[in-house]
């Protein structure tokens, strides 16, 4: 795989990250919270600036991780068999995506994980007052995303250590910054003095369609990477 | 509200707490918090909670228990006249996760 290729893959694979919403909704909860309990704007903007801090921090840390661990599980040249499992898990959750990512009957944009965590992150969004508490929140939350965005990091993350190590750090680089794009848009969105009403509206209006277009991404992810790696490889085009 | 008559009582969600009086505090402090959240400014988010709040007393007066969905409910729809954008987030807020 070339590296303009590499970096397409890490990039489109960031782009699903990305339109996965619980961080999201969790930063909607904490300035919610902190616009109705009558805070400053500078006080909002820099606890939603740390939230986003922190997803982004864990994002990277998640990411280098995993590529860390890959490395030391397979050196540079991983198995055929590990590419093959990694693309059926991207096919798997890409069909459950599809299935379950928001939960049945909710009116709103409740998502398909377990209440009590809902509620933990709920409640943390509501006691958040300090940056550094932001900070914390937007690391747990792409913790909690995990279930969700474990297939897009395990390709990015085989993609990457095939690449020369300078390379490595563009990739993760561009991994981090795509995978914020989401966050950054309502981060922007409220900052610049948006209604969070119609930023929520727009979002429980356009659910289905950001349900469709992640698990769709994430088969055509799987299919592409399977196409271009293993099938390449087993056919000798490669 | 209530003073000296019937405490009209509020069964929560979760039915794990105990059924508590009606809070009428607490239920202008909600619709204040939605309402800025939506944009408005803080002297008309104060008066549209303050005419909510009667609309839902009025509500509640006559009703010797209520579920907290119920205040919800009644609320959200006495604001759709004023706010609707900050009805959408009231009524709503609970499933944004």
């Amino acid at each position: 795989m070339d590296i303009i290729t590499s970096l397409a893959i890490v990039g489109f694979a960031a782009l699903i990250h990305a339109s996965f919403q619980l961080s999201v909704s969790v930063l909607t909860l904490l300035s919610g919270h902190a616009i109705g309990s009558k805070k400053s704007h500078a006080r909002l903007v820099r606890l939603t600036t740390s939230y986003t801090t922190g997803a982004g921090v864990m994002t990277l840390l998640l990411l280098s991780f995993v590529s860390l661990a890959f490395i030391h599980w397979f050196g540079t040249e991983v198995p055929l068999l590990v590419w093959a499992l990694v693309c059926g898990l991207v096919f798997g959750i890409g069909i459950a995506v599809w299935l379950f990512y928001y939960r049945r009957n909710a009116k709103g944009t409740e998502l398909w994980i377990p209440r009590a965590f809902a509620k933990f992150l709920t409640e943390r969004s509501k006691k958040t007052q300090q940056g550094a508490e932001a900070f914390s929140l937007g690391l747990t939350s792409v913790i909690s995303e995990l279930i969700f965005i474990i297939p897009t990091v395990a390709i990015a993350a085989l993609v990457l250590i095939g690449l020369p190590p300078e390379w490595q750090l563009v990739g993760i680089a561009i991994y981090t910054a795509v995978s914020l794009l989401g966050l950054l848009i309502v981060w922007s969105l409220i900052g610049s003095g948006r209604s969070l009403a119609r930023i929520q509206k727009w979002r429980t209006d356009n659910k289905r369609f950001l349900q469709f277009s992640s698990g769709g991404a994430l088969i055509v992810l799987g299919f592409f990477v399977y196409v271009s790696k293993i099938m390449a490889t087993v056919l000798g085009v490669q | 509200m209530n003073m000296g008559g019937p405490i009209t009582h509020v069964v929560k969600n979760s039915h794990h707490r105990h059924p508590e009086p009606f809070d009428r505090e607490k239920l202008h402090k909600s619709i204040v918090a939605a309402c800025l959240s939506s944009g408005a400014p803080a002297g008309h988010a104060e008066s549209m909670a303050r005419r909510v709040v009667g609309e839902v007393e009025a509500w509640v007066e006559s009703r010797p228990e209520v579920t907290s969905n119920d205040i919800r409910r009644v609320a959200s729809q006495g604001l759709r006249t004023y706010h609707p954008d900050a009805s959408f987030l009231y009524e709503h807020h609970r499933s944004t996760l």
